[in-house]
């Protein structure tokens, strides 16, 4: 269409009134089409700088979880001068359709007294500054990333980029969740910003100067709770005392005072190893908070738990945070399960992965405690599986293509039993079902349904729509198949829409004797992918290409041979005979 | 003020009650008598260290001699362990944290343990001599250095790989809590590398040990150097023939290595459970009552309340507020990187110079030398290869027996542990002895003394392998009721490979250093040898030939390094990812 690339390019070089002109001259269901196909962060930049009017209009186009999050973009005066100014239908269908707490929040905030902002704003003209994530002005951010970004130089061809440039603030008071599928940088991107891994480009500020020049006061909970086994819980809890060189006497009351605030007191003399899980992270809390950081960074603390213990553990925490019974000012926390981001997080980020990008950056502004099973907290959830399960963004542009090579596409790292699996459940559901519904029916999180989906869409056997997953028709007739058919389909699936795979079978059949070492593979992987990428890609592929009955790989020479596909079928039955 | 003296010096500690004092009194005496003991010894090896220099004292074959003598090996191997102890933490941590620097001190490191013990002693000695003319402390310490360079590398690699593998969380813990390189050092890095510095310790003493009789006897040039000690005692006794002496000896070394077993190593390897990279606790856990005497004790509690724990919190803060102060500082960084790089240069200068002496020492080589030197090679190649094989035949079989009975490795372990603790060249002159009468020459003897040296190793691992072949696959075999054959072909052998070749990895390193003590022996007054590689190098130590050595020498590190290169190597990588058993 006509009017979708222009847009895109207003919002790539940062031209808000041009775009806003375009959107206003547009009929309103063509201007919420093209407003919907933007990534979801440039949507989020532009309707915070669109006036009223042109925003009010497309507030009552979009679906509704859409409207509310972008709404909530923005300050409330903002909120409230815009749902006035929507069209009395489209406001009555989106009450409507939102959930019922949801709904009440709302009317509250609407409630609110319009205090000065929205008359200063209108008279500033039509462009309103941005208001939702950055920090009101006096609130100086803690640590300002500008421009960071991440890549591994490797020798031949040119560095492989993980983390784009982004810029990133986290401001004092809030719980900011750094969301994003496994393998997207997330967990590198927290090491950036709190000075243990510097970055290839851009900088660290830690209250406007440079990270080098001044240690930043943080402290991490690893994931993996990183205990020393040999000391004991006290002595563990002491060592980053120990490091700032602070006296016993005081080292100590510090240390206990930690422990008990995490519940801990008569454990002092134990060690690690005769503790449970949960008791460790809480030592690894200890030793945090024992610092007294001013930002406390998590890398996913509560994933290495089970159900319960995460749950009481996470409880603790935010009591202590919101009791205002520790010192920290903000706590950056990364993880891939959506529902503990909502539960926690007053702001929320996605990232995008290969390279990993800021997709997504908005404020949750449900008041704890918060509830599992409340519309409000499902519709955010709801929403984040929506904008994680879209596809990627397309490469192309001017802003996104700056120096990235277009990436090799990568294959996920599941095996296609699962995929299988998927397909079958979603075919006795009639072929259609929400994705947060099936996560939450096969108690799976979104790091590790993500991948099987993105094998199913990967392949044409289903795709993603606004967060239903459907099946195609050639989805329906491989969950219906019996295994021999089901061979032959998954071949022709993964020969037209795997380029890896039919690369490597076009190579396979090219040789006259139908082998090559499989380290000529993995080169060429190597250069779009790490090295450990590129050797997990080469796995999965080895994978999927017996299961596809395309190749067959000997461990033993290391390489791989063609399977005539006419003896393959006649040897399975063989194997299935013997 | 009653009693001000008493006061002060225990004023650290709660004073305890009389009666529970004279309990504890009770239970710290044999540690206040072991200490005496030890304080005596050093004053009495300080009198001797400065007496002037006898390098033929003469051996006394009484047996109430021996005493004595096992007090001086003992003393000479304790030095040389503490020596190599230095020497590994600072060579490994130098190699682990200097990514330029471990480029050559690795493959250095490789080189050097390939080098076999006499290879180094006529520089060594001479050396030695130079720097203490006239002392006895000269020939002393250069014995010791002899003892050193057979101890030190595997403990210099094993804390180094220790140090490379750090867990990485870890790591980054101490980072971002802003470790000083002290406090990473003691609380991170030597508390990972404890349990296989333990062990490897453990295996260097055990080779101080087996190469004893070499380093405290040996003919250098027309120079016929001793020291009294347990090794000159056993070596003197087979040099006069005397049956009686060699097993006064041998049992007054068993009895030695027994009881340093039982007093250091086991409460050393109880302690080191505690460093355990572990997240959940053992069922079984190495104890030693020796530790818990020591830990009971109170003298000693005392006396790391009152001296070990200040220090060490005074050294961490030291190093702490250092850091604080000068996070990086690029000033003494440059400094320090100054001094790395001079002394980088005088090291290659220093090589550099040394290669040219060598090649040109090397030169001088006649071609019957070098005829002897690749005969020798070839012969002690096969000599090598064949007594692993043996070792393998019995130790396979027997070891998979001991393995999969616990009852029976409940009596048979601790019983070829002592039988492997006696070193094999205290029974070399037995077994030659033996051969002699049979008629055998030295050239297939020498393969039953290398046999002798090296098979416990290949045994004590097929023992571990067996012993954790898991239970279901063994079920497995029996439900399909697999022929003896084919359980063995199938199940056994594949499940203990990993364990095979470690054992065979450490097995053929100790044959081939074994090789200059088994190819060439002073008995009877007369000199045994055979076609060898370490024969020639004996040989070639006694006469003071130094290019031969050089030679020699050369040739048979370079057949180690290849061999572990070539096959050793690939076959550990293959036992470590498709013969792996995982958990």
């Amino acid at each position: 269409m006509s009017h979708l690339t222009p847009l895109r390019v207003f919002v790539s070089q940062a031209q808000w009134q041009q775009a806003a002109e375009m959107l206003q001259r547009l009929d309103p269901s063509a201007a919420a089409e093209a407003f919907s196909s933007l990534p979801f962060e440039d949507q989020q930049s532009l309707f915070r700088k669109l006036p009223v009017e042109v925003a009010a209009s497309l507030a009552g186009d979009l679906p509704y979880y859409q409207t509310y999050v972008l709404l909530h973009s923005r300050p409330i005066p903002d909120v409230i001068a815009i749902v006035d100014k929507m069209n009395p239908d489209d406001r009555v269908q989106f009450f409507d359709q939102l959930p019922q707490e949801t709904w009440q929040r709302l009317m509250d905030e609407l409630a609110e007294k319009p205090e000065a902002a929205p008359a200063e704003a209108e008279a500033e003209g039509a462009i309103i500054p941005p208001a939702s994530v950055e920090p009101p002005l006096h609130e100086e951010p803690i640590i300002e990333a500008r421009h960071i970004e991440k890549s591994f130089e490797r020798e031949g061809s040119g560095p492989i980029q993980v983390i784009a440039p982004t810029d990133l603030s986290v401001e004092p008071g809030v719980i900011l969740a750094l969301l994003g599928a496994s393998g997207s940088g997330k967990s590198t991107l927290l090491r950036i910003l709190a000075g243990l891994t510097p970055p290839s480009g851009g900088e660290v500020l830690w209250h406007g100067r440079p990270i080098a020049e001044n240690r930043p006061n943080a402290a991490i909970v690893f994931q993996s709770f990183a205990l020393f086994p040999w000391l004991t819980v006290l002595e563990n809890v002491e060592a980053p005392l120990q490091a700032q060189a602070m006296k016993s006497r005081e080292r100590h009351r510090r240390a206990l005072h930690a422990l008990a605030s995490v519940g801990l007191k008569g454990f002092e003399s134990a060690y690690p190893k005769e503790l449970s899980g949960g008791m460790k992270q809480r030592v690894g809390f200890a030793r945090a908070l024992a610092v007294e950081p001013e930002v406390l960074f998590m890398d996913e603390p509560f994933s290495a738990l089970d159900v319960l213990t995460a749950e009481s553990l996470r409880g603790e925490l935010l009591e202590l945070w919101l009791g205002k019974k520790i010192p920290t000012r903000s706590i950056f926390m990364v993880t891939h399960n959506i529902e503990e981001a909502v539960m926690l997080a007053d702001r929320i980020i996605v990232l995008d992965r290969n390279p990993a990008r800021i997709r997504a950056d908005f404020r949750i502004p449900l008041s704890h405690p918060r509830e599992h099973g409340s519309a409000e907290f499902l519709l955010y959830v709801d929403y984040i599986y929506k904008l994680m399960t879209q596809p990627d963004r397309q490469p192309g542009l001017p802003s996104l293509a700056a120096g990235a090579r277009t990436p090799h596409p990568a294959l996920p790292h599941i095996h296609l039993g699962s995929t299988a699996g998927l397909l079958e459940l979603l075919n006795d559901r009639g072929g259609k079902e929400d994705l947060y519904h099936i996560a939450d029916e096969l108690q799976m999180g979104v790091d590790n349904l993500l991948p099987i989906v993105e094998s199913a869409t990967l392949l044409s056997f289903a795709r993603v729509d606004r967060g239903d997953l459907e099946l195609t028709p050639g989805g329906k007739a491989f969950a219906e198949a019996d295994i021999e058919t089901r061979k032959r389909l998954f071949r022709e699936a993964v020969l037209a829409n795997v380029p890896l795979l039919r690369q490597i079978h076009g190579i396979l059949a090219g040789k006259s004797d139908h082998t090559m070492p499989i380290e000529f593979f993995r080169d060429l992987l190597q250069e779009h992918f790490s090295d450990a990428e590129a050797q997990q890609q080469i796995e999965t592929a080895v994978s999927w290409g017996r299961y596809a009955d395309l190749f067959a790989y000997d461990s033993e020479s290391d390489r791989l041979s063609l399977r005539p596909v006419t003896d393959a079928a006649e040897e399975n039955e063989s194997v299935t005979q013997a | 003020m009653e009693q001000p003296f008493r006061s002060r010096l225990f004023s650290l500690v709660p004073l305890p009650a009389s009666r529970a004092g004279a309990a504890s009194l009770l239970r710290d005496l044999p540690i206040i008598v072991a200490g005496l003991a030890v304080f005596y010894s050093l004053v009495a090896l300080t009198r001797y260290w400065n007496g002037p220099v006898n390098t033929q004292p003469e051996i006394h074959l009484n047996p109430s001699a021996l005493p004595g003598y096992a007090l001086h090996s003992v003393e000479r191997i304790t030095v040389a362990y503490l020596l190599s102890l230095a020497v590994t933490l600072v060579y490994a941590y130098v190699a682990a944290h200097n990514t330029r620097a471990e480029r050559f001190m690795i493959p250095l490191l490789d080189t050097l343990q390939s080098i076999p013990v006499l290879s180094f002693l006529p520089s060594v000695m001479f050396a030695m001599v130079a720097l203490f003319p006239g002392r006895q402390l000269g020939v002393e310490l250069g014995s010791i250095l002899l003892i050193f360079t057979g101890q030190v590398w595997n403990m210099a690699f094993s804390v180094y790989s220790s140090m490379k593998g750090v867990p990485v969380d870890l790591m980054e813990a101490s980072r971002s809590y802003g470790f000083s390189w002290w406090q990473k050092l003691v609380q991170l890095e030597l508390p990972y590398a404890a349990i296989g510095l333990v062990w490897n310790s453990m295996m260097s003493v055990a080779g101080g040990w087996f190469f004893l009789m070499a380093c405290e006897m040996f003919v250098l040039g027309n120079h016929d150097l001793r020291l009294p000690g347990l090794g000159s005692y056993l070596q003197t006794a087979a040099n006069a023939g005397d049956t009686g002496a060699i097993l006064w000896g041998v049992t007054a070394m068993v009895a030695v290595i027994v009881l340093m077993d039982q007093l250091i190593w086991r409460p050393a390897i109880a302690w080191s459970q505690k460093f355990k990279f572990e997240q959940v606790e053992a069922t079984e856990i190495p104890r030693s009552p020796i530790l818990d005497l020591l830990r009971r004790s109170r003298i000693i509690g005392r006396a790391e309340r009152a001296l070990a724990m200040p220090a060490r919190e005074g050294l961490m803060l030291h190093f702490a507020a250092a850091r604080e102060h000068s996070p990086e500082s690029a000033a003494s960084g440059g400094v320090l990187k100054w001094v790395g790089r001079a002394v980088a240069g005088v090291a290659l200068a220093g090589i550099g110079y040394a290669i040219w002496r060598m090649a040109l020492a090397l030169a001088t080589l006649s071609r019957s030398d070098l005829l002897t030197i690749v005969q020798g090679a070839g012969a002690t190649f096969l000599r090598v290869e064949s007594s692993l094989l043996l070792a393998a035949l019995w130790t396979i079989p027997v070891g998979v027996l001991i393995g999969t009975r616990p009852r029976l490795a409940a009596i048979a372990q601790p019983v070829a542990q002592v039988t492997a603790s006696i070193p094999a060249t205290a029974l070399f002159p037995i077994v030659l002895l033996l051969l002699i009468r049979v008629g055998g020459g030295l050239g297939v003897g020498s393969i039953v003394l290398l046999l002798l040296g090296t098979q416990w190793y290949l045994l004590f691992n097929v023992i571990a392998g067996a012993s954790a072949l898991p239970t279901d696959l063994r079920e497995v075999c029996d439900v399909f009721g697999l022929s003896k054959p084919e359980r063995w072909r199938k199940f056994i052998l594949p499940g203990i490979f990993p364990y095979l070749i470690t054992g065979f990895i450490t097995a053929s390193g100790g044959a081939w250093n074994a090789s200059i003590v088994a190819e060439y022996f002073h008995f009877r007054g007369q000199t045994f040898s055979t076609t060898g590689l370490g024969a020639v190098i004996s040989r070639a130590t006694d006469a003071g030939n130094v290019s031969t050595l050089l030679g020699a020498t050369a040739v048979m590190a370079a057949m180690v390094v290849t061999l572990n290169r070539l096959v050793w190597r690939r076959l550990y990588f293959l036992a470590s990812t498709r013969f792996r058993l995982e958990a």
